[in-house]
Formats: C-alpha cells, structure tokens, sequence
C-alpha cells in the first residue's frame, strides 16, 4: 500500500507541467556552489532560504568567538530578460550569544548578484555567461572595507547539454575568481556535470568541483511554483534550500 | 520676504486658473472616466534593518481613502495614513493626512497636463502641475512643478504656509517589444536637495519591477528596487459608489536608507510608477499601452 502511494505522488509530479532550470543559494541559475550558463526563463522570480553549512561558508565574517558556525541565507531574484539575471541577497551572522551559548541576535551580510548571458546556446556551440556575485561593498566602518564583500567572484562560464534517448546531460565549465584571499581555494576553473533522467525531467542530478571541494545535489520542481534543493559536499555535509518561483509574465512551461 | 510669497503664490494659482479654463473647452477634454465614487483601502509597508538588535523593524500603515470621480477627468481625493504596527518610534505613531486634493487631468494637443490642488503625501500641501509630452512611441520629456508648504493633523494641528518651490525635469524611453522604461530626472527636491533618479522598469502582467539610482547634493547616493503589484479582482463591476481594496501595492528598498534625498509627494492615494501620472483613458503612451490590468464592466439599471 506504501509503494501504491509513492508510485501515485511519482505519477502525479509528472502530470504536472513543470520545469526545472538551477537554483544556487544565490537565487541565480547554477549548480549548487558554482554557476553556469544556463539562465532562468524571462519574468522568473525566486523567493527562497538556504541552510549554509559552515563548510561552505567564507573563513572570515562568519565566525563567532574565533569559531564558524551553520547559517542561512535568503534572496529574492528576478529574471528580466531572458539573458539577464538579478539577485539580492541577506546570509544572516550571529551578532550575539548570552552567557548560556543561546543566540541572541543576527546581523546580517547584504549583496547583490548579476549575471548576462552574451551568447544562448546552439546546436554545435554552449551557452556563456558572465557574472558577479556581491556586486559592491555599502560598508558603514573603514574597517569593515578590509574584510567585507565576503562572497564577490567574478566568473566566466560556458554550459552545453546533450540528448539522449529523452534524457539530458548537462556540461558546465567556468572560470571563477574570488575578489577575496581567504576565499582564494575556490579560485581557478571549475565544473560540473547535470542529468535529467527521460522518465522524470523535473528532476536534476548534479555533481560539482568546486576548484575545493566534491558535491553532490539534486533539486526539482514542485507543482510549478516550490522548488527544492539538497546537496552533500565530501558525503559528509548537507546543504539545502527552499523557494517559492513565479513567472510574472504568466508563461508556463513544459519541459 | 511675505509679500514675495504672495506674489509667487498669486501668480501661480493665476496659472492653474487660466490652466483650468482652457481644459474646459471641450475639444481638451479626454472623457471616458465615468463618475463615480471609490472608496478603497490599502497597507503601508515599511521595514528596514539599520538596528544591530533587532533582525527587522516594521511599520505598517492602513491607508484607506476615497476617490470621486467626477467626471471629464476631474478628481476630488482623500487617504489617511493610519499606523497598525509601529516599531520605527513615536515619530511614525500619528495619523497622516496622505492626500485631501482636487485635481484635473486634460491635454492641450499632445501636451498632458495634470494640475493637483490640495493636501498631498509627505505632509505637504500646495500646488503641483505635472506635464508628460510624448514625442514619438518610444521617448517623452516629463516635468513637475509644485509650490508647497506643511500641514500635520496629529500630535497637533500645525500649518505651515507654502514656501518652497520644488520640481523635476527630464525623460522616459520605453521598449514596447520587451515593456521595459527607463526613466532619468534632475530636480529640486522636497529638504531644498538638488538632485538626479535614473530607474529602469520591467512591466510583466499586474507586476512592475524596477531598480533605481538616485543622488543628491545633500544626501549624496542612494538606489535600491522597487516592486509595485496589480492587486486583485482584476475584473471588478463599476457602480456609483465602489468598495475595493486598493489599485496597488508598492515597495521601495533602498540600499542606503536615506530617509531624505530626492523626496517627493505624490498627489494621487493610489500613484505608482506602472501607472503614471496620467489616467489610462486620457494617455496612450508605455505601460498604458499594454494589457490593462483591470476589466472594468459597467453596471447597468434593468
């Protein structure tokens, strides 16, 4: 009886239309941690959290008594045009713990994300995209000029996919530079790989390096408007997110 | 320094009188509004995170108002500005007089004209003109002028006699294949800052969304993104008297919270960026030219 209700909720996701594209903690298109070419459909717009595990997170700006920590992040994004997309973004901090270790307030890291996509992609050629996370620094301290823009990189990447019996593999290379030394391990080229199985193309497969680090993800699209996403870095730490998506041109797609 | 005043002052309701009358000739008129009474109610929402303590403070304002149309684009409007939940201070604790004006709406060939009369937002009340010329389908120059001083309802009544000249001068450019305008002014704002806004706008269906840049002499640089949505029914049955919730919902973010720099008022209860100035009716020009938003269906005696 179990299985009979699995199969149905399966039956039921693929009578859906739905679409999937990426979704990174960003709110741009992507993979999990590194971007790629591929854009959102015009009029997109993303509202959504995402847990940071603290393996993940810059090595300074997110520590508290000289230790990281697991946090979030939330975003609004929007698609204009189909080859332009925008995101802002708030990765909350903790300001303050009491004497018992309870968190008392949050503070907040603020940036903004952009990324054009100059050429779409063709039969033979990939698609490319440049882009800029944590666009400009608003900092209100002189001393914070020395640290903050804790997540700027600018990229450069090119993603192909290819068909097969109804199923879709996706290839993503960039090339990506953190404006930030203690951010530099994430520097230099690189890459990842996207799979649509044909039975259930709302789903997406992923595996990435992050010029560091090994992830593994996925993510999907459910009843047109939730979409979810679950990664692994090392098979060791989780990393998740949540967002509600509207198209505002009122288009629907099929994959 | 009074007599100056007064002088400026009669000279420019002089002008709005010689304005009105020419719009009374019934070649300027645009009349396809029909008279009516609307009496709606919206939210104020504001929140902003400058305060270490706290993740977000809010203040959120009820905003009901009426419009009577009354006819040949001719508007009488009041809104007040009632705050629910406030956690910016006392200083946002009274209640506001947001508009309590007349105001006319005609063109004079392809020059739109709006004149307003009256109390507007910001605490301010005057005298304002608004002009919109389009030149082709794709650019228009843009102007307003007002003549304003202050009025407060609450702690206590306070007026203060007109005193100041503000006013803004500069552009639209609209794609109609992709619906996007950019928009840029120059200006003497409200706090006697001179200034310059640049924002570019995306229409989708019942949604606007736009960035903005702005700087002013005094309060040096600020921008941000703003939202303003279409709110439903967006079939609604016009009667004499209607009761419907507000046209729109409008936010502004403003990366620098600068409380102060190119602030202006805005004549109308309901006026955003997706509408304009001007009623739909009257001008054919950008947004205006897109799907409206609203269907609108008389209500007719059997």
């Amino acid at each position: 009886m179990k299985h009979l209700y699995i199969i149905a909720a399966l039956m039921l996701l693929w009578w859906l239309p739905q679409t999937v594209q990426a979704q990174q903690y960003t709110g741009i298109s992507g993979l999990v941690h590194i971007p790629s070419a591929e854009m959102n459909h015009e009029g997109d717009a993303f509202i959504g959290a995402h847990f940071l595990n603290k393996a993940m997170t810059p090595d300074i700006g997110f520590l508290y008594q000289g230790e990281k920590y697991h946090t979030f992040d939330y975003y609004v994004s929007l698609t204009p045009f189909s080859w332009l997309e925008m995101s802002y973004v708030c990765t909350e901090r903790i300001y303050r713990k009491d004497a018992q270790g309870n968190i008392v307030n949050w503070s907040k890291d603020r940036y903004a994300s952009v990324k054009i996509r100059p050429l779409k992609e063709g039969k033979y050629h990939p698609a490319v995209a440049i882009g800029c996370n944590d666009v400009w620094t608003s900092a209100f301290f002189p001393d914070q000029h020395e640290v903050q823009l804790y997540f700027q990189n600018f990229y450069i990447a090119a993603t192909k996919h290819f068909e097969f019996k109804g199923n879709e593999l996706g290839l993503t290379l960039a090339y990506r530079h953190f404006y930030r030394d203690y951010n530099s391990k994430w520097n230099g080229i690189v890459g990842g790989i996207t799979f649509r199985p044909s039975f259930f193309p709302q789903w997406r497969l992923m595996a990435e390096y992050t010029g560091n680090d090994f992830i593994l993800g996925t993510d999907m699209l459910l009843w047109q408007h939730l979409r979810l996403q679950a990664s692994v870095k090392d098979f060791k730490h989780f990393y998740g997110g949540v967002c509600l998506q509207f198209n505002l041109l009122g288009d629907k797609y099929l994959y | 320094m009074y007599r100056h005043n007064s002088i400026r002052l009669g000279f420019i309701a002089a002008v709005f009188l010689a304005l009105f009358l020419r719009a009374g000739q019934p070649k300027a008129i645009g009349q396809t509004s029909s008279p009516g009474i609307d009496i709606f109610s919206g939210l104020d929402f504001n929140f902003k995170d400058m305060d270490f303590e706290t993740q977000y403070k809010f203040l959120i304002r009820l905003t009901p108002g009426f419009k009577w149309n009354m006819g040949n684009h001719w508007q009488f409007a009041g809104q007040l500005q009632i705050p629910i939940v406030n956690q910016y201070g006392i200083d946002y604790s009274f209640v506001e007089l947001r508009a309590f004006n007349v105001s006319k709406e005609f063109n004079i060939k392809s020059l739109y004209l709006k004149a307003s009369l009256g109390a507007f937002s910001q605490n301010r009340y005057g005298l304002d003109l608004k002009a919109f010329l389009p030149v082709c389908d794709w650019f228009a120059f843009e102007g307003q002028a007002g003549y304003v001083g202050s009025v407060f309802l609450f702690p206590y009544w306070e007026i203060v006699a007109p005193n100041r000249f503000v006013g803004t001068i500069g552009g639209d450019i609209y794609l109609p294949r992709w619906n996007t305008q950019f928009r840029g002014v120059v200006g003497k704002y409200l706090y006697d800052d001179i200034g310059v806004e640049g924002e570019a706008m995306r229409h989708f269906n019942h949604t606007t969304i736009s960035v903005y840049a702005r700087w002013s002499n005094k309060f040096s640089f600020d921008g941000g993104f703003k939202v303003v949505i279409m709110l439903p029914p967006y079939r609604r049955t016009h009667r004499a008297v209607n009761i419907r919730p507000a046209s729109n919902f409008r936010m502004a973010y403003t990366v620098m919270y600068r409380q102060l720099n190119n602030r202006m008022y805005f004549t109308d209860p309901e006026q955003n960026e997706r509408d304009g100035w001007f009623s739909r009716d009257l001008l054919h020009w950008g947004s205006h030219n897109m799907e409206p938003d609203f269907i609108i269906k008389e209500k007719t005696k059997k």
